[in-house]
């Protein structure tokens, strides 16, 4: 079974060299049916990373520890759903993930865009082929997930925190993000070897990017609840290499997202779009790299990684290709348009690009400032959560403010006068909210009151805008309200989607300045029948209780929580004892109240064989809303995701294909 | 677009001096070895290595006492913590704690201690 999966990664390998290759010179030399076969070679690979892919699955559900990667990952006990944690749970796995989503994103992508972009797609295909013989290249070569070995009777099994539902969800969504960035950037790409300077390229990807971001930052917080309950320190998000590999692509793409309607409807930002789009494809191989490279937990463990080298390669070779090609096109990409007024929508989103890109090259140099440092000067220097907080506050505070700013602003520009008129709500709404917040006690946390404010000029100026557009809408069409918001979002699903997920970024705000600003934590240590305060409630520890689970030895302290004189309930937080791992792990106990959004989080850090335990509880306002933020961010995503037959007409005439093919 | 490159890389650059300037360069990392080597004594700087001896003692109330060795290397250094132990941590396991030399011992700040992941940060094969 092991030489049909190599055998399938081989013939991936040829087929994308073919791709490459016979589809470079066929897009050169013009040659349609060698185009075609190209194309057809790229469809294909596809097909062998499926075959590749279900070897590996059925050694998984064999249990074949002939297979090394098996032995490594999993076990007999492992239940049958995790075998798929394992499956891209480790190293070989993941890029046979990789390259499985590439070369079905590759497939799909040029399929749905042969028609109405020939052009296009015929240089599109050897861009594809190019990334796919790098991770088939180093499946085949360098990393190989069809080792075998003569087989021992069970696996090492899989690390007991990834044996969870969170677990199985997160690394595929994070990877159907990164992957997914390779489309744009290939047609990107694709578009300067077509020698097109014009945006047919954008609105062939839009959804591409727009699903490609929507799945990183959904999974991103699937990571980030994740590390809240299982993890248990009581946070969410630590600024940790790993953390900010994700993030950084998805700060880039939020940029692309906004300057590719600036290029558009305007035809500026050209060379921008470019980069970005390049920017991103790196910054996800980027990320792949650091998640799997360990270069950031020990840079001696760089040299020995045999994947890291060739990673690094790989990125080089593309920030070279993207910026020389880019160069070369540079006629094609300047634009006569000028920027008519820093007052207008296409400022904002200038504003808003420079703010995003600003804050991720400082993540960037955050997370190298290591090597860095240690290149420089010799002495390995790292920074960490005081300096990530630092440019949250200084980039992430004006871009919250520029959420609610720039929607209100016309495209070219805005007078006085009617920036005056459409800030009135939200300037006023937002000034007394900012008012009553400090009355009541907010003003502790600067950065945390100067959130809220500007969090409620968004929502306000999101509501103005949806009230706006509705009574616009009735006023045209005499429909009654519901029907006119309806078919208002319908007409406009780019926009409106656009909006819902500002309110959910809003949330989010809200949820974060609420839980890192406004926490309360207190630490004791307590006998059976003593409490300890925070903040109004009372944590009374009754009893200890022992179980024996079937892999582990389970300790749970009770908690009676009571706030004033009404009961909330009973809190269970202790440690579970895997004989069989070696592991113990901590069983954090959330109490959250839907209503206000708060959560008493409480750890048990400390059995003693008395019954004594040492608690650590936490208050944490609001953060509640940051799940709820994760909700509405997927709805709004739809909603601009959402087909359009409308604008695929329009689409068509623009570009001048049928669009009943689109 | 010249302005826009222009004011991005000015933004930048006036944030990066202000940070620079307001919190200095960062916490140095080191290994154990280097360490006792460059006695770094009292100045707060972030140990990794891997854990080894038997934990003793308790981190919620007189501190955890353990020993951390190079990851590659002999040299070993004792250290004491209080605050919360992730699960992960045991011996065996490569972690980093921030804190500061005080007379041999280096003494960990509340709550610095993280564990390295071992399914992420796979060592290098010894089959392949």
């Amino acid at each position: 079974m092991a030489e049909l999966g190599r055998a399938a990664l081989v013939i991936c390998l040829g087929l994308s060299v073919y791709a490459a290759a016979a589809g470079a010179y066929a897009a050169y030399r013009g040659r349609r049916r060698l185009s075609l076969s190209a194309r057809n070679a790229l469809i294909a690979s596809f097909v062998a990373a499926v075959v590749a892919v279900l070897v590996l699955v059925a050694a998984f559900l064999r249990n074949d520890f002939g297979f090394t990667y098996v032995a490594e990952h999993s076990s007999r006990r492992l239940p049958a759903l995790y075998t798929f944690s394992a499956l891209w749970g480790g190293q070989e796995g993941s890029l046979l993930f990789w390259l499985l989503i590439l070369t079905g994103f590759a497939a799909a992508a040029v399929l749905l865009n042969r028609r109405s972009a020939p052009d296009l797609v015929a240089w599109v295909v050897p861009v594809l082929g190019g990334v796919a013989i790098f991770f088939s290249f180093m499946l085949v070569a360098v990393s190989s997930p069809f080792d075998t070995q003569p087989a021992p009777v069970d696996g090492a099994g899989l690390n007991p925190s990834l044996q969870n539902l969170h677990m199985l969800i997160h690394p595929v969504l994070l990877y159907l993000g990164y992957v997914g960035l390779t489309i744009p950037f290939a047609f990107g790409m694709g578009s300067l070897l077509a020698k097109r300077g014009d945006e047919r390229w954008i609105v062939a990807t839009r959804r591409w990017t727009l699903a490609a971001w929507g799945f990183l930052g959904i999974g991103q917080l699937i990571g980030a609840h994740w590390a809240y309950v299982e993890v248990g320190w009581g946070g969410y998000y630590a600024w940790d290499p790993v953390e900010n590999a994700a993030f950084m692509p998805w700060l880039v793409s939020t940029a692309f997202l906004h300057s590719v309607m600036v290029q558009e409807k305007k035809g500026m930002l050209r060379i921008w779009n470019m980069l970005l789009v390049a920017g991103g494809f790196v910054l996800a191989l980027f990320g792949t790299f650091l998640t799997r490279s360990g270069i950031l937990s020990s840079i001696h463990s760089f040299t020995e990684s045999p994947l890291g080298g060739w990673f690094l390669g790989f990125i080089a070779i593309v920030i070279a290709f993207s910026l020389a090609l880019i160069f070369l096109r540079l006629p094609l990409l300047r634009t006569k348009t000028k920027l008519d007024s820093l007052a207008s929508r296409e400022a904002s989103f200038l504003y808003n690009n420079l703010l995003l890109v600003a804050f991720s090259l400082t993540i960037l140099w955050g997370v190298l400032y290591p090597i860095l440092s240690e290149a420089v000067t010799g002495q390995r220097n790292h920074v960490s959560g005081p300096y990530y907080n630092f440019f949250l506050h200084v980039f992430g505070l004006p871009l919250l403010l520029l959420m609610g700013i720039g929607p209100l602003l016309a495209w070219r520009k805005t007078s006085l006068r009617t920036l005056a008129r459409t800030w009135a709500w939200p300037a006023a709404v937002s000034l007394v909210v900012g008012a009553i917040l400090l009355a009541l006690g907010a003003g502790s946390s600067i950065p945390g009151l100067i959130a809220y404010t500007f969090s409620a000029f968004v929502i306000v100026s999101i509501v103005v805008e949806f009230v706006r557009g509705t009574r616009a809408r009735k006023a045209v069409a005499g429909e009654s309200w519901p029907t006119a918001f309806s078919s208002l979002v319908a007409r406009n699903r780019r926009r409106y989607g656009g909006y819902v997920i500002h309110a959910a970024i809003v949330l989010l705000a809200i949820g974060i300045a609420g839980s890192s600003a406004y926490d309360t934590t207190r630490e004791a240590k307590l006998r059976p029948g003593q409490s300890m305060e925070i903040r109004g409630y009372t944590l009374t520890y009754r009893r200890l209780v022992q179980r024996e689970s079937e892999n582990a030895r389970e300790v749970r302290a009770l908690v009676d929580v009571r706030r004033g004189t009404s009961s909330e309930g009973t809190l269970s937080a202790g440690k579970n004892n895997y004989p069989v791992e070696r592991q113990v792990s901590n069983e954090v106990a959330i109490r959250s109240n839907l209503v206000t959004g708060e959560d008493v989080y409480l750890i048990a850090q400390q059995v003693e064989t008395d019954g004594t335990v040492f608690f650590k509880a936490e208050v944490l306002p609001l953060v509640n809303l940051i799940w709820l933020a994760g909700f509405i961010f997927i709805g709004g995503t739809l909603i601009a995701l959402w087909p359009d037959a409308r604008e695929s007409r329009r689409l068509a005439d623009r570009y001048g294909y049928a669009a009943a093919r689109a | 677009m010249r302005l826009a490159l222009a004011l991005s890389i000015a933004a930048l650059l006036a944030v990066f001096l202000l940070y620079t300037s307001i919190a200095g360069g960062g916490t140095p990392s080191l290994r154990p070895s280097q360490l006792l080597a460059n006695g770094h004594d009292g100045n707060r700087v972030t140990l990794s290595g891997k854990v080894v001896g038997h934990p003793t003692g308790n981190p919620g109330e007189g501190g955890l006492h353990f020993r951390m060795r190079d990851v590659n290397g002999t040299a070993t250094v004792a250290v004491v913590y209080r605050g919360t132990v992730p699960d992960m941590f045991r011996t065996g396991r490569d972690i980093s704690v921030d804190g500061r030399l005080r007379n041999g011992v280096f003494v960990g700040v509340k709550n610095t201690l993280v564990t390295k992941c071992p399914s992420k940060y796979s060592p290098k094969k010894s089959t392949s």
